[in-house]
């Protein structure tokens, strides 16, 4: 008998790995637009997060660094770093010890950055992103792979196929990707009909297949 | 008061003395970081925090430790025999020995079982019994037996991993007993009743204040961790629901919620965290459940009275451990005890736990006392009363200096094949000086337990 797992767990790990793959996916184009904002373009936070259907107002770098991580809207990093701790919390015994630590340490730096009411410190951001690389580090660093990896790494896949969709971000890698998807799909249930992505609605299909594979 | 010290307790302060206390910081860090949490609700809101923990382990000798040990296994073996009995042929209360009145009167008792024996006729699987060592007699008493569900033990479980890491120095230089294997010791008592099926650990779910311990003993006894609804039951079999849609049956289920939310067909209709008809499978003997429905008649604090005349009863011996002195006002005699002594008496509402309903006398006003007494006499069944135990004090290093405060100590004695006691144990002392109260749930913090010789 393979590795057993509720309904609950497999949901929660997989989206454990869409937002931890979220929060380094964000980071990192805030980090690219924060330094663009400074002195070369003053727009380019509000194009960054035009990307996730967000209007985002600000005055200047310090203040898109504030809004974009903590102001009002759907990709709040803060609460997505709660999400992440809580899917962790749901299926600590199936991620690794290391790992699951510094997932608690990194909701640590939201919740300090959530009670202070002075400007971000980019120390953090890049603090955040090292704890990220560091869960992924360990995880990837398990010995025998078991179902449980491989639904934080389909939710891993599926964010950064989002995220390269909406960035616009070349074909060819996308692909590779979908491909990967495609064999995790199978691995966790060989009995279920995958079909092939369709292009128009790669995202739509991909939540299609995820709806049949795990049966509540 | 504290413990006379020994040449075990001598070298300890000398290895204490050399270590870095800046280090001590680190036992919370490492709480905080992998959430070693005992949740709480307080004015309506969810609190996840750790519980408070103090780095200066107690320390029980071998020798002594061997003497608790004996004491446990025949406790729990004749608390075993006492269950078996009173749902089977009751001849414990057609001799006499305990009366049908406070059998009946017992909130834990359930009508419903008589006539049904569990698997292997085992029913305290995982017992909890909270002692304490009185300063009067340099002996360890029973206070409480806890044989519905008991919790605790995943605490000095994980916090001995990181104290081996911080100050190793105190484990080159003592013979303490390893603790690793409480665990295994679930796992085999649950594969032993397993009635055919995989192991499940059944919490209410995130929001319970000991998830943190659900979690990391699923994951350590290697069981799958399941809230209600993750399993169903057909054709009075339990199933567990794997994500793909497969149904696996369930042999064995620790459950870590209490009887009357079990099962919605057959206790509690309001309840959402149980698993509807899992009691009629288990009366089909079709799956095992630890600890078995109906424990609570023995673990009732009215019936506590009674542990040292059952383990004369089955086992015809003298109880190795003694109870505290205890009086049940429902007997005259006792009665006339406890309204002339109620001022240094402890009394106790049988209904509650927790360290809930617990009452000093010596802390009450006249007023106060005159109210228990008249609440006594119109219903003696519901109290019990208590010589105050002196307890011997265990120091604290709290606020970076060592201070003396009050501490009980939670044995866990796990009945599968064998009963075995583990070689650890929960220690758990009063935030404040002075005070007896050293539940979890009233705020006390714990400490590691050492099961050693030099």
């Amino acid at each position: 008998m393979g590795q057993l797992l509720t309904a609950n767990v497999a949901t929660s790990l997989y989206w454990l790995g869409r937002y931890l793959e979220r929060i380094e996916s964000t980071l990192y184009e805030i980090k690219k637009a924060y330094d663009k904002v400074i002195d070369v373009d003053k727009d380019a936070g509000v194009k960054v997060y035009k990307k996730f259907d967000i209007d985002l107002q600000y005055t200047d770098a310090i203040d898109f660094l504030d809004k974009a991580i903590k102001g009002e809207h759907s990709a709040n990093l803060l609460n997505v770093l709660k999400n992440a701790r809580e899917n962790a919390i749901i299926s600590r015994e199936y991620i690794d010890e290391l790992a699951f630590g510094e997932i608690i340490e990194l909701n640590e730096i939201a919740q300090r950055i959530s009670r202070s009411n002075g400007r971000i410190d980019c120390k953090d951001m890049d603090y955040a992103m090292s704890l990220i690389s560091e869960i992924w580090g360990a995880q990837t660093k398990r010995n025998h792979r078991k179902v449980s990896d491989y639904f934080l790494k389909l939710g891993k896949l599926v964010e950064e196929i989002d995220f390269r969709l909406r960035f616009g971000k070349g074909q060819k890698t996308t692909d590779i990707i979908l491909e990967e998807v495609h064999s995790i799909f199978k691995f966790l249930n060989p009995e279920i009909n995958i079909k092939k992505f369709d292009n128009k609605d790669i995202m739509g299909s991909i939540y299609k297949q995820i709806d049949e594979l795990i049966v509540d | 008061m504290l413990e006379k010290s020994t040449d075990i307790h001598d070298k300890f302060w000398e290895i204490f003395s050399k270590q870095d206390r800046q280090k001590i910081d680190e036992f919370k860090r490492y709480m905080d970081k992998f959430a070693v949490n005992f949740n709480l609700y307080k004015d309506g809101n969810f609190i996840e925090q750790s519980l408070p923990f103090d780095v200066i382990p107690r320390i029980i000798p071998k020798q002594e430790f061997n003497k608790i040990e004996k004491g446990l296994i025949q406790r729990v073996t004749a608390l075993n025999l006492f269950l078996e009995d009173l749902y089977t042929d009751a001849k414990i209360v057609k001799d006499g020995v305990v009366p049908q009145e406070f059998i009946d009167s017992a909130s834990g008792y359930l009508k419903e079982f008589v006539g049904f024996s569990p698997s292997k006729k085992i029913r305290a699987h995982i017992n909890g019994i909270d002692l304490v060592k009185d300063s009067k007699n340099d002996e360890w008493v029973i206070l409480e037996d806890n044989l519905r569900v008991p919790s605790g033990a995943s605490y000095p479980l994980s916090i001995r991993d990181i104290y081996r890491k911080i100050y190793p120095d105190f484990f080159e230089n003592f013979k303490i007993e390893p603790i690793k294997n409480y665990p295994k010791m679930i796992t085999e008592a649950m594969n032993y009743v397993n009635t055919g099926g995989i192991n499940v650990v059944l919490t209410p779910g995130r929001f319970n204040s000991a998830y943190y311990e659900h979690s990391y003993l699923a994951e350590k006894v290697g069981a799958q961790l399941v809230r209600a609804h993750e399993l169903v039951v057909i054709d009075k079999k339990v199933y567990f629901k794997n994500y793909d849609g497969k149904k696996i049956q369930v042999g064995a289920i620790y459950r870590r919620l209490d009887d009357e939310f079990i099962d919605p067909k057959f206790f509690n209709p309001e309840s959402l965290i149980g698993v509807p008809g899992l009691i009629e499978s288990y009366l089909s003997g079709n799956v095992a459940l630890m600890n078995a429905a109906g424990n609570g008649v023995a673990d009732d604090k009215g019936i506590y009275y009674f542990v040292p005349k059952m383990i004369k009863y089955y086992l015809d011996e003298e109880p190795i451990l003694k109870n505290a002195p205890t009086y049940l006002p429902y007997f005259e005699e006792d009665m006339d005890y406890v309204m002339n002594n109620m001022e240094k008496l402890v009394i106790k509402d049988v209904a509650e736990a927790g360290g809930y309903g617990v009452l000093f006398g010596h802390s009450m006003s006249e007023l106060q006392i005159e109210d228990l007494k008249m609440m006594i006499k119109a219903n003696p069944r519901r109290f019990i009363a208590q010589e105050l135990i002196e307890f011997y004090d265990e120091k604290c290093y709290i606020n970076n200096e060592l201070v003396n405060r009050k501490a009980d100590f939670r044995a866990y004695v796990v009945v599968g094949k064998d009963v075995k006691v583990w070689n650890c144990g929960l220690t758990r002392y009063a935030l404040e000086e002075g005070n007896y109260m050293v539940n979890s749930s009233q705020g006390g913090g714990f400490k590691d337990t050492w099961v050693m010789e030099l």
